[in-house]
């Protein structure tokens, strides 16, 4: 029995990546996930298209945006603002944004305690009234199926060509390294696009998940989120010799985004020194278009800059995953200048 | 007319501190058998690599149809590598139909044996019949270049003997032959032979050239097994063959300096192997 485990402490030691995976993996994510759980709202939006209503006091957590709007709706629509106040009746309304669940509860409760000690003012939550958790939840669960077949089954499937010989055979063939990178992927892009409807419409036939927006926007989020994470997997795979290193990497890249991206705990209620990381995160991104089409209805223009970050992202990673495929499948194309040494 | 198909001059390529190939030179033209001859890890599928631009050669030029490896060039060549490159996953007739699917052509006639198994997943035949497939991939565009690694390995006689007169017929329509091999009966079947050991190319010509050029002692002791002991202990190689003692490189003098003057030795032409032998222990 020595001799085995004396064996495996031998492999293990050589097998560097599994054993940073083992012990150094846990402690970095014990530290940053530590900072980013907390579902505790620090700081909620109020925006005051007619201005501020002489006489109403900002109760914490509140803290006033400016917006050039008018109107309420919009303003929570592009994602301005967490709450609109409309004053222009005789009684001021306060427009909750329901889409971002923890925001909107710790708004109302702030409400609920102003308007006992005096200060009335009625409330709507929009988008998503019954502040439903799978409301909020399902757009940005798309996006993790997305994550998971376009990094981790993609990554596979190349890996996979690379055991098994078949890489090689493919870069003998008349076959561009486009034509392989594309062919390999392009399946990977139907699979995915297809389970992101089966996820969409299961949602909305189980979980009643509205959908109050454009389905050509949210489409071209999820193509340029997928233009992201077939990038990641085919990355992946050309850093990865066998398909056990292709599944750790992949994981390594999948739970920062389920934890940090603003999936499960609000982006704004991280530490400041972890939220970074979350905005360097594709399914930040997609998650917010998915929610703000789905359930604001928001416009293109609303949805512009996590529209634009998702194709600078998208534009880096695929980039840089071409390049490398195309090193592994034609290494030889500046053979021909070299002369012996 | 023959054309010069592949070529390389003076190409190197090292992994790490290990040089794989050290400065090899080398030509095949169309119609030849070119048999690639060396000891597993001697280079031989390195220098293929090379040839076929799969790898990057540290020092020296590779050229195929006298330019550098492209992928038109690729689309003249068929390549059978030692891991078979089929699909493991997809039957015989897929992994056939996506072969010549890029190469623009009709996917090949299989024989009785093949047509049997044609809906049969590549995992679920034997090896014998997997290396038909992928040589029968490798052929179907009637490549120019027809590069086997070690296309043998795990093919019964009959199946060798098969693959034998295919690859002949292929270099009788025109095509270059570059096949690697350790066996010496297949490589006496090449029309030239190039042996590497250790990443260098130690000899090259035609079978009956390369013998011709060694010689070996044959001694026939009384006491087999005592006179290989002494001749090993002397540092010498030694292939018993029957009641006879093969020391292929060695001089008669020398032999009889550790056998004595009492049992009966003759020079005689080295066969392929004990040339090989004598080649990869003066490298």
């Amino acid at each position: 029995m020595w001799a085995m485990v004396i064996k495996e402490l031998r492999q293990m030691r050589r097998d560097r990546r599994t054993l940073a995976m083992m012990i150094v993996m846990p402690l970095v994510l014990l530290v940053i996930f530590g900072y980013a759980a907390s579902f505790d709202v620090t700081k909620v939006e109020i925006a005051f298209p007619q201005g501020q209503p002489p006489g109403l006091a900002l109760p914490d957590p509140f803290e006033s945006v400016d917006t050039d709007q008018s109107d309420p709706v919009e303003i929570l629509q592009f994602g301005e603002a967490d709450v609109a106040i409309d004053s222009s009746g005789p009684k001021p309304v306060a427009y909750v944004d329901g889409s971002e669940l923890f925001t909107a509860r710790a708004a109302l409760q702030a409400f609920t305690t102003a308007a006992a000690a005096g200060a009335p003012i009625q409330t709507e939550v929009l988008f998503n009234p019954e502040l439903d958790t799978s409301a909020v939840l399902v757009p940005g669960l798309a996006g993790l199926v997305l994550l998971f077949v376009g990094s981790l089954v993609t990554s596979l499937g190349v890996v996979r060509e690379r055991q098994a010989g078949t890489l090689e055979q493919l870069a003998v063939m008349p076959l561009s390294p486009r034509d392989v990178f594309v062919g390999k992927i392009a399946p990977y892009f139907l699979v995915a696009a297809f389970d992101m409807v089966v996820v969409l419409t299961t949602g909305w036939l189980l979980f009643d998940v509205p959908f109050n927006g454009s389905i050509w926007l949210l489409a071209l989020g999820a193509l340029l989120f997928l233009f992201v994470t077939l990038g990641t997997g085919v990355l992946i795979s050309t850093v990865s010799e066998n398909q056990g290193q292709a599944i750790q990497l992949a994981l390594m890249t999948l739970l920062p985004q389920v934890l940090l991206s603003g999936l499960i705990f609000p982006l704004e209620s991280m530490a400041a020194g972890v939220r970074w990381i979350g905005y360097l995160l594709p399914l930040t991104y997609f998650n917010q278009i998915a929610r703000g089409v789905m359930l604001r209805g928001a416009p293109f223009e609303a949805l512009i800059l996590p529209l634009g970050l998702l194709a600078g992202l998208g534009l880096v990673v695929f980039g840089l995953a071409v390049l490398r495929f195309r090193a592994e499948l034609a290494p030889a194309r500046r053979s021909s200048v070299k002369v012996a040494a | 007319m023959t054309a010069v198909l592949a070529e390389s001059d003076g190409v190197s390529r090292s992994f790490g501190a290990n040089l794989a190939v050290d400065r090899v030179s080398l030509s095949m033209t169309s119609g030849e058998i070119l048999g690639l001859v060396g000891a597993n890890g001697a280079g031989k599928t390195t220098l293929i690599r090379l040839l076929l631009g799969l790898e990057r050669p540290d020092a020296g030029n590779v050229r195929l149809f006298d330019q550098p490896p492209t992928r038109a060039t690729r689309s003249r060549i068929g390549y059978m590598p030692q891991t078979l490159g089929l699909y493991d996953d997809l039957t015989v007739a897929e992994n056939l139909s996506f072969s010549a699917g890029v190469f623009g052509v009709d996917p090949p006639r299989l024989d009785d044996d093949l047509a049997r198994v044609a809906d049969t997943t590549i995992k679920a035949i034997p090896l014998g019949l997997r290396r038909r497939v992928a040589f029968l991939a490798a052929l179907a565009h009637r490549p120019e270049l027809l590069v086997l690694d070690e296309p043998t390995s795990g093919v019964g006689p009959l199946g060798r003997a098969d693959l034998w007169e295919t690859i002949h017929e292929s270099a009788d329509d025109g095509s270059g032959v570059l096949v690697t091999t350790h066996h010496m009966d297949e490589a006496e079947q090449c029309d030239r032979l190039v042996f590497i050991t250790a990443g260098r190319l130690v000899a090259s010509g035609t079978a009956g050239e390369i013998v011709a050029s060694h010689a070996t002692v044959e001694a026939t002791p009384a006491d087999p097994p005592a006179a290989l002991e002494s001749l090993e202990r002397a540092g010498m190689s030694v292939l018993p063959a029957g009641r006879h003692l093969r020391v292929p490189g060695a001089s008669l003098a020398n032999v009889r300096a550790v056998l004595g003057a009492v049992p009966p030795l003759s020079e005689q032409p080295s066969t392929l192997e004990e040339a090989f032998m004598i080649l990869a222990r003066a490298s």
